[in-house]
């Protein structure tokens, strides 16, 4: 009974006030060994890939590699250009230009077991710096934010939960919306309170605002896939399709916006060399 | 038969099959799939609390489901309680229960979980953690029913071969 009890007051507790994270984050010294057992078999499978990999593919690999390095080399000469350019276009306005974020590179150890929470945990923890609504990204858009961080692992809200919102822009047009996440199995996002009239269409692109002051601005969201307007309902009903692929990366990048926390890009640093990247060089100039 | 006041066998046993439960219940596996996944840990405590009623009982369950809590990274507390709970009717029931068939093992597992799965979506429901408008999550217990007797020929094998009591 006493127990019962205890249960129900840790359950209110938990749902209020922040102050349980402490306990969790020691309970999870327990727990993380299942995490790393449960994630045993795909890694296995992995290496064992790697290990059999011919030498033709191997080479077929590199050259592929090489070809798409090159592309993204030339379009990074071009987006250099165009960065300074924004920055001297900003300066002239007298707008704070954000400075590029470092990122850290993260590994996905699992995903809730329950099919209706979007939630992933990942492998970098407290230990590493990470800390709670830190961003995470992976490589073809913003993924979600860390909700719960314990010393070896954390865990992520991936932006089509239900309990998650993410203050976005169109890209065409600067239109700002808020995309929130649905409780449809499948990874969809829903713009909440569009007016019919609102110049939307399918194929539009949305990027992160940055309004929220969490998330930063600029990172691509979604796509619009549907547009629906019911002259019954006073909103539109738009859907979007996010650009990360949320179900399907196991590489994700943990984003560390300049003001936030220099100690953390600091350990990153020191703890992995090569691990972090900046992501443009002009970020190392001004430090 | 049991000796009660003896010395604990081979709990590391117990333990080892929970961690095996608890792996098996947070292994990724493909979203169609994950709506049929079994309750593994409920199903291998309450086949603890039916073989050894005087070992594992609503103080262990209660611990197992607040590790679940911190496991599964729902509210903590949640599984501690449906756990114990769980634990209580099966410790109500077991000199019964080992008396059943398998079938009518599985339809009373079918209702223990079933129970415990729709407390942690009205949980879940109330603090906004799960907005799920619909019964699916009452699939899982039902294959956690289909699978009773399969873990309890598994656990039984267990048990017997390394003398756990």
């Amino acid at each position: 009974m006493g127990l019962a009890l205890l249960s129900l007051v840790l359950m209110f507790a938990d749902s209020r006030f922040d102050f349980l994270g402490r306990v969790r984050y020691y309970i999870a010294i327990v727990v993380t060994p299942l995490h790393l057992m449960a994630d045993l078999p795909s890694r296995t499978s992995d290496a064992f890939h790697n290990f059999f990999k011919t030498r033709t593919d191997l080479e077929d690999d590199n050259l592929r590699l090489q070809d798409e390095m090159l592309m993204l080399q030339f379009k990074l000469q071009k987006l250099d250009h165009l960065d300074a350019e924004n920055q001297r276009l900003n300066e002239l306005l007298k707008a704070t230009y954000i400075i590029d974020d470092v990122a850290v590179r993260a590994q996905l150890l699992g995903e809730s077991p329950d099919p209706f929470s979007k939630r992933v945990i990942i492998n970098k923890g407290s230990n590493e710096g990470v800390f709670i609504g830190q961003p995470v990204i992976d490589a073809h858009g913003l993924m979600g934010q860390v909700v719960q961080v314990e010393p070896l692992t954390s865990w992520v809200l991936l932006i089509t939960d239900p309990l998650h919102a993410t203050p976005v822009q169109v890209n065409r047009n600067g239109l700002r919306a808020i995309a929130a996440g649905t409780s449809d199995i499948l990874h969809q996002l829903m713009l909440e309170n569009v007016s019919i009239t609102a110049d939307i269409q399918v194929g539009d692109e949305l990027v992160t605002s940055g309004l929220d002051q969490r998330l930063p601005a600029g990172y691509p969201v979604g796509v619009v896939s549907s547009v629906k307007n019911d002259p019954g309902q006073s909103f539109a009903n738009i859907k979007v399709t996010p650009s990360a692929q949320l179900d399907r990366s196991r590489n994700v990048l943990l984003l560390f916006s300049s003001a936030e926390s220099k100690a953390a890009r600091a350990a990153a640093k020191i703890e992995a060399g090569g691990n972090a990247l900046q992501s443009t060089p002009r970020v190392e100039g001004r430090q | 038969m049991v000796d009660i006041s003896g010395k604990s066998r081979n709990i590391w046993v117990i333990v080892l099959s929970l961690v095996f439960a608890g792996v098996l219940a947070i292994v990724p596996i493909p979203l169609w799939l994950a709506l049929w996944r079994p309750d593994w840990i409920a199903l291998t405590l309450i086949y603890w609390v039916i073989a050894l009623p005087h070992r594992i009982g609503m103080v262990a369950a209660w611990l197992v489901g607040l590790l679940v809590d911190v496991l599964e990274g729902t509210l903590l507390g949640l599984h501690a309680i449906v756990l114990m709970m769980s634990a209580y009717i099966a410790l109500t029931l077991y000199q019964r229960l080992r008396m059943f068939t398998p079938l009518q093992q599985s339809l009373t597992i079918l209702m223990l979980i079933g129970a415990g799965q729709l407390l942690i979506f009205w949980v879940q429901a109330a603090t906004g953690q799960n907005t799920a408008d619909n019964l699916a999550f009452v699939i899982s217990s039902m294959t956690s029913a289909l699978l009773w007797p399969l873990v309890f020929v598994c656990l039984r094998f267990c048990r017997r071969s390394f003398n756990v009591g």
